[in-house]
């Protein structure tokens, strides 16, 4: 027998019987367009963290003041040290020939009116370079002025949300506002980035530095962003960020660095292991309808013993017999497989368009792998029904019906 | 037909499909097992994660400074123009039901022992932690209850940092250096572990305006309270609201008690336990396909069967219910297979990983075992409608 006539025999036989097929193929479809759609959804998930952490800036180090002996133990995320990070500091970084830009950060929250309304908002005091460094785009007017750090104009850049807080429809460049005892003149607003992870930008009003060292009443920053020139000048200038603090302040380590990337790549692995696992749980029903697909091919094979003792009789060999019913069952699962990647596919293109900004995608892999699955556990599964199948015995087969 | 009769009537069915019937419940016992081990990994972190955030006692309410809805890191711990001062945290000891307060700063620095040096976390507190946060010394005392604006120049270590300091001896009554000031260390504390990358057996604790004076700063970061064990959280918060708004003009803060955050953060996790129990649910759905085919395949052998019984004069309604219990009984005997799968499977994970918490969930079991049965329940229903449509006189003939 041919190949062909192999797989026209198997289809004929899964015609014969439409509904138990039709089942079957149920029952992969199920389960293959479980682990296309969850391992979609992983992918997703990890696509979406990376894209909002290269908003956060591509080849950036940050700065942190403190740091923590204990190596793998976590970064002083917060408070305070003795010795702080100060505006010269950030300056004396800016110098590095490694070092695109600097953006010193300070954070904190104060009431802001705008007449009768009133909202407390999270203030981040910063210089013109946060523009660059966070990728940040404005909708109107300007961003900080550029040049002196040490100058404390009384000038407000309003995240979106905020802008529709104070002032609803009205235009808000020119106006002035009130920073808790301190008024500043709207120049500018921030075109909508979504919430990027950590802080939500459209929620925010960016001042000059000076002004923010005022406003608190402190001098400390809360970080230094710092942008390396390039991929490769990340060791370097992490290198001549930590001999310069350490200069400055008085031969102590007392800054951690932490490269963008590093983190990135931390919670790139992070994620991917958990498509990795949701994937395989989704593939435990890939098992069951393999256990389906034996338990219906054992039903055919004894309904179909005359057939098979009559194909024996007229010479067919036990491998023949066995590619026969394995043919059927692979048959299925390839069907069921096809059917299941179609119908994950269209969810996957329906929940893209239901949710543009959410980037779903299965990754390749996914089908692949899921149809490979498929395929093996139909094989698999097939073989002891196909087995029983060609050791029947010709003569009590055909007598036995 | 008695019930007895129609029990024993789907067993007999059973046994006489044997390897068809095992197979048919080896699918659902699958699926059972998946939703079993699955919840019970989910039920292990809840209970994981609750147990780290009770360990420093209940009856807890945190002031922060800022108004913020959500959780997360505000800025306004960071800087604020409305401080949280040390009088606000001395002034809501007296608001009725309150029994301490510890006002909280943290930060990180040097600290010095001999020629021995090490850099990690410094947090500023009040006397009387070992209440409020249910953490004890193990040597020596915490720190003495001295005024809050003219402490002493004592400290306490964690575990942790008095092993590293002072290795060879004991850290009592030596003196450390933190910043550019001397401290005398009263005692050390007990092993606490770490809570959310906080590692508090690494810091040391000073009192509050101590360090408030070396960071350079005039504002708290957390005020935390206890409350006496008898109140309900709502009142004394709403209290405590009341207090500081008198004082500040405002509400310029948030009081967060233990009772709210609990209750998000299990909020949070069952949500979670749920979506990872359903994800083992897509086995159980096709477990049921499987139950749905394997019954149309016996309906059909069984025309002949039925055709005599309906000749005996069985109605269509038992025809119908002895299918359906067929369906039924592969379920749920394939469920309690693999309730026992799930279980074992559980177990073994819990000890040959004993970093993965695992806690078999009775509730997320059995609710497997009765999705089981209705799976079988709907899976049987079309099969057994067809048996009891099936013309007496025709099935007869198929025999």
């Amino acid at each position: 027998m041919r190949t062909a006539d192999l797989f026209g025999f198997g289809l004929k036989a899964l015609g014969g019987a439409r509904l138990r097929t039709a089942l079957m193929l149920l029952a992969m479809t199920i389960g293959v367009a479980a682990v296309v759609m969850l391992t979609a959804l992983g992918e997703g998930a990890r696509r979406y963290v990376v894209e909002s952490f290269s908003d956060l800036g591509t080849h950036l180090l940050i700065v942190l003041p403190g740091r923590s002996e204990t190596t793998g133990a976590a970064p002083p995320i917060m408070g305070e040290t003795p010795r702080d990070l100060t505006l010269d500091d950030a300056l004396a970084l800016a110098r590095g020939r490694d070092v695109e830009f600097v953006a010193p950060l300070m954070i904190g929250s104060a009431p802001a009116s705008n007449g009768g309304r009133q909202r407390d908002l999270t203030v981040i005091g910063s210089t013109w370079e946060l523009l660059p460094v966070r990728h940040l785009r404005l909708r109107q007017g300007g961003f900080l002025p550029k040049g002196d750090a040490d100058r404390a104009s009384p000038v407000v850049v309003l995240g979106e949300k905020t802008l529709k807080e104070l002032f609803g429809n009205q235009s808000p460049l020119g106006a002035w506002i009130r920073l808790g005892d301190r008024r500043f003149r709207v120049i500018g607003v921030l075109e909508p980035l979504g919430q990027s992870v950590g802080t939500d930008f459209s929620d925010i009003a960016i001042i000059p530095v000076a002004s923010a060292q005022a406003l608190f009443n402190t001098s400390s920053l809360f970080r230094i962003l710092v942008q390396a020139k390039g991929r490769e000048a990340i060791p370097k200038a992490r290198e001549f960020i930590l001999d310069t603090i350490r200069a400055r302040h008085e031969g102590e380590d007392d800054v951690t660095v932490i490269a963008q990337d590093a983190l990135l790549s931390t919670f790139d692995g992070i994620l991917r292991a958990l498509t990795y696992t949701v994937g395989a749980i989704a593939a435990v029903s890939l098992a069951v309808a393999g256990i389906l697909i034996m338990n219906v091919m054992l039903v055919a094979v004894s309904q179909r013993t005359q057939e098979i003792g009559l194909l024996k009789a007229l010479g067919a060999t036990q491998p023949q017999v066995l590619g026969l019913f394995l043919a059927e069952s692979a048959l299925l699962s390839i069907l069921g497989a096809i059917s299941g990647v179609l119908v994950a596919q269209g969810v996957i293109w329906g929940v893209a368009r239901a949710y543009p900004a959410f980037p779903i995608a299965a990754p390749l892999w996914a089908p692949i792998a899921a149809v490979a699955v498929a395929i093996t556990s139909g094989l698999l599964f097939g073989w002891l029904p196909a087995r029983r199948a060609s050791r029947l015995d010709p003569v009590l087969a055909l007598a036995g019906g | 037909m008695r019930a007895a009769d129609l029990i024993n009537h789907s067993f007999t069915a059973l046994r006489a499909g044997r390897v068809r019937s095992f197979l048919t419940m080896l699918g659902i016992a699958v699926g059972i097992a998946a939703v079993v081990v699955l919840t019970a990994v989910g039920e292990g972190v809840q209970r994981y994660v609750l147990r780290e955030f009770t360990q420093f006692g209940a009856n807890l309410i945190a002031v922060t400074p800022g108004k913020t809805e959500t959780f997360g890191v505000s800025g306004a711990m960071v800087s604020n123009v409305r401080p949280l001062s040390l009088d606000d945290a001395r002034s809501l000891e007296r608001v009725p039901g309150i029994e301490a307060v510890v006002p909280v700063v943290q930060g990180n620095a040097a600290v010095e022992a001999g020629r021995m040096s090490r850099r990690s976390m410094i947090l500023g507190v009040g006397s009387r932690v070992p209440d409020v946060w249910s953490m004890h010394p193990a040597l020596g005392r915490f720190l003495p209850s001295d005024d809050f604006t003219a402490a002493r120049g004592y400290a306490v270590l964690g575990s942790k940092m008095g092993e590293e300091l002072f290795p060879d001896r004991s850290a009592l009554g030596e003196r450390i250096r933190i910043g550019s000031e001397s401290y005398r260390v009263v005692g050390v504390m007990e092993r606490k572990g770490q809570m959310l990358g906080f590692d508090l057996d690494d810091t040391v604790y000073i009192p509050t305006s101590r360090a408030m004076a070396m960071f350079d700063r005039e504002s708290l970061m957390e005020i935390d309270l206890l409350y006496s064990a008898g109140l309900s959280s709502g009142p004394v918060a709403e209290q405590v609201k009341r207090h500081l708004k008198e004082r500040h003009g405002a509400e310029d803060f948030t009081v967060v008690t233990q009772d709210q955050m609990l209750e998000v953060l299990g909020d949070i996790l069952g949500v979670l336990t749920i979506a990872i129990g359903g994800l083992g649910g897509i086995s159980l759905l096709v477990g049921g396909v499987g139950i749905l085919t394997i019954m149309t395949i016996t309906v059909n052998e069984r025309r002949g069967e039925v055709g005599l019984l309906r000749a005996l004069g069985a109605r269509r309604r038992q025809v119908l219910i002895l299918f359906l219990l067929d369906a039924v009984t592969l379920a749920g005997v394939g469920g309690l297979i693999g309730l026992g799968l799930g279980i074992g499977l559980a177990l073994l994970a819990g000890a040959l990983l004993p970093a993965l918490p695992v806690s078999i969930s009775w509730f997320y079991a059995t609710m497997a075992e009765v999705i089981a049965l209705l799976v079988g329940l709907a899976s049987g229903v079309a099969p057994a409608m067809h048996a009891a449509r099936l013309d007496p006189v025709e099935a007869l003939r198929a025999e």
